[in-house]
């Protein structure tokens, strides 16, 4: 039993830092239309963000913890207007394949910069654990964890209960008609990709004491923030946050109860299971609704 | 005093002339109707002075200033609101957020001040009951009803509606009217009413522009409008004259 606690407490860690990607992924879909290849990129340039400040410029963690956000922000508008902005008016799969260019190129420019060797970033909990029911849990799973919780209800009160949040979802629905209420539409869409960046750095300073900080991590957050969007519902914040979870909890669970081969066979074997059987997902609406 | 004025408005997609040198005025506080036959150029105007379609040839004037190339929410900003001929909801928003929407306009509102102004004018068309309601789930006449509150949260000097009674019974034709003109007279708003309920057009208007073509054919009081052999000839066709009507 205690076991099976610590590991489902480190895979609801796992799958927090997921649906934070998850979760950038939707908001930039659902207000632009675009699907962010390059979003696991992203992360992985949060998580690099953490490493420059933390490691290499020797910060203590608060302050470097803000300066990789406010990096992580500033990164989020310039993607907004040197590759969004320009790319706007071209069919949509232009700008996905623009995204993919920008992975690639944020790739690279970290192996060029930080080198291909793999960097340990320390959490601030480093060495702290607690005991629950028997299980030993590092404080840091259950920080991302609580912190996860206490995201995505701002991101719900900013949705539902500012202006900027209320203009964003309008923006998300109808671009004309928002233009119409007088919605600054390329103000909204400049800080959706800066919320997105925002979320997926905060996603990389969470992921980076729980695997190493390496130049290649981006795919294989991109395909599991996919898959959680598939089973959670395309489009749908709830689901990103479900399907995150759920691809956390069956990675740490299946790697240690089956085989850590077939992790990834559980994940996206669950992901063409929800295509086939339920392909709306667990939130999400079936595609002819929102005809 | 002249609000919104245009001067030789001209709209070409391709070989299609949309529009072709239309001179409108509006007047603070006037109710003005454009009608025309489908196709006659009427939406394309409104998209033309609310900025979501630049004119190829043409000036517009809001308040004085030049607004010809002005960026659609520049011009919401400035005065202008307007409806959709099939209205444009935001379907997966309640009533209130929509019209918050329109609300967001002014600055220097707090989050509570524009929700309170939003149920305001919600409250005022009678619809407070259903201000929580998500849009999906309305009636269609309650749809065109919070469409209009939308708009209005803009604040608008000059209100562009583009078919409102589109769809809706006479019971809620006569109730938009009424609330229309209530507003009107509260606000001192002018109206630019684009409409095919001609009922509704010469019980309301106080000018009318007629559109035919992409043209302005005609311009007058109802009654002028009425008897106009080109206005006439637009709707009944060349053969028909005033006597046949």
């Amino acid at each position: 039993m205690a076991d099976f606690i610590q590991l489902s407490i480190n895979g609801l860690a796992l799958g927090s830092v997921y649906a934070l990607a998850a979760i950038g992924f939707v908001i930039v879909y659902s207000a632009t239309g675009v699907v962010n290849f390059a979003s696991g990129q992203f992360v992985m340039l949060g998580t690099f963000a953490g490493v420059a400040m933390l490691i290499n410029g020797g910060l203590p963690w608060p302050v470097g913890y803000v300066g990789a956000l406010a990096a992580m922000a500033l990164f989020g508008a310039l993607f907004f207007l040197v590759v969004y902005l320009p790319l706007r008016s071209s069919p949509v799969v232009t700008i996905i394949i623009g995204t993919v260019a920008v992975g690639i190129a944020l790739q690279n420019a970290a192996q060029l910069t930080f080198g291909s060797w793999p960097f340990r970033l320390q959490s601030p909990f480093e060495g702290m654990t607690i005991e629950i029911a028997g299980a030993v849990i590092t404080v840091h799973a259950v920080a991302v964890v609580v912190g996860t919780g206490i995201l995505i209800g701002l991101l719900w009160l900013l949705l539902h209960r500012t202006t900027i949040g209320i203009g964003m979802r309008a923006v998300a629905q109808d671009v004309k008609a928002a233009r119409l209420m007088g919605l600054r539409v390329n103000g909204l869409l400049a800080f959706s990709w800066v919320l997105a960046a925002l979320l997926a750095g905060i996603a990389g300073l969470m992921l980076g004491p729980m695997w190493f900080a390496d130049v290649n991590m981006g795919d294989p957050i991109a395909l599991k923030a996919f898959a959680a969007t598939i089973i959670g519902g395309f489009g749908s914040l709830p689901g990103a946050i479900a399907g995150g979870l759920f691809v956390g909890l069956t990675e740490v669970l299946g790697a240690s109860y089956l085989s850590s081969a077939y992790k990834d066979l559980i994940a996206f074997g669950a992901m063409i299971a929800f295509l086939l059987v339920r392909p709306q997902g667990i939130f999400g609406e079936r595609i002819q609704d929102r005809g | 005093m002249t609000i919104l004025h245009t001067k030789a408005i001209s709209k070409r997609y391709g070989g299609l002339q949309a529009l072709s040198e239309v001179n409108m005025t509006v007047n603070a506080g006037e109710f003005l109707a454009v009608i025309g036959p489908n196709g006659a150029g009427k939406s394309t105007l409104l998209n033309v002075l609310t900025g979501l379609t630049m004119p190829t040839e043409g000036k517009i004037w809001l308040d004085g200033k030049d607004v010809t190339r002005w960026a659609t929410h520049a011009r919401i900003r400035s005065g202008l609101g307007r409806t959709f001929q099939h209205g444009r909801l935001f379907e997966r928003l309640s009533a209130v957020e929509n019209v918050m929407t329109g609300a967001a306009v002014r600055k220097g509102r707090s989050e509570k001040e524009l929700q309170e102004f939003a149920m305001s004018i919600l409250h005022r068309m009678g619809l407070s009951g259903v201000a929580r309601h998500q849009i999906s789930s309305m009636s269609y006449g309650q749809r065109r009803m919070v469409e209009l509150c939308r708009t209005l949260a803009c604040e608008p000097r000059v209100l562009l509606l583009d078919e409102p009674a589109a769809g809706l019974n006479s019971g809620e034709v006569e109730l938009l009217m009424e609330r229309l003109t209530a507003l009107r007279a509260e606000h001192q708003l002018a109206v630019v009413l684009i409409e095919h309920n001609m009922g509704m057009v010469m019980r309301l208007a106080e000018r009318i522009v007629v559109l035919n073509f992409g043209c302005m054919i005609a311009e007058g009081t109802p009654a002028e409008v009425q008897t106009n052999p080109a206005v006439l000839a637009a709707y009944l066709g060349e053969g028909y004259s005033h006597a046949d009507v």
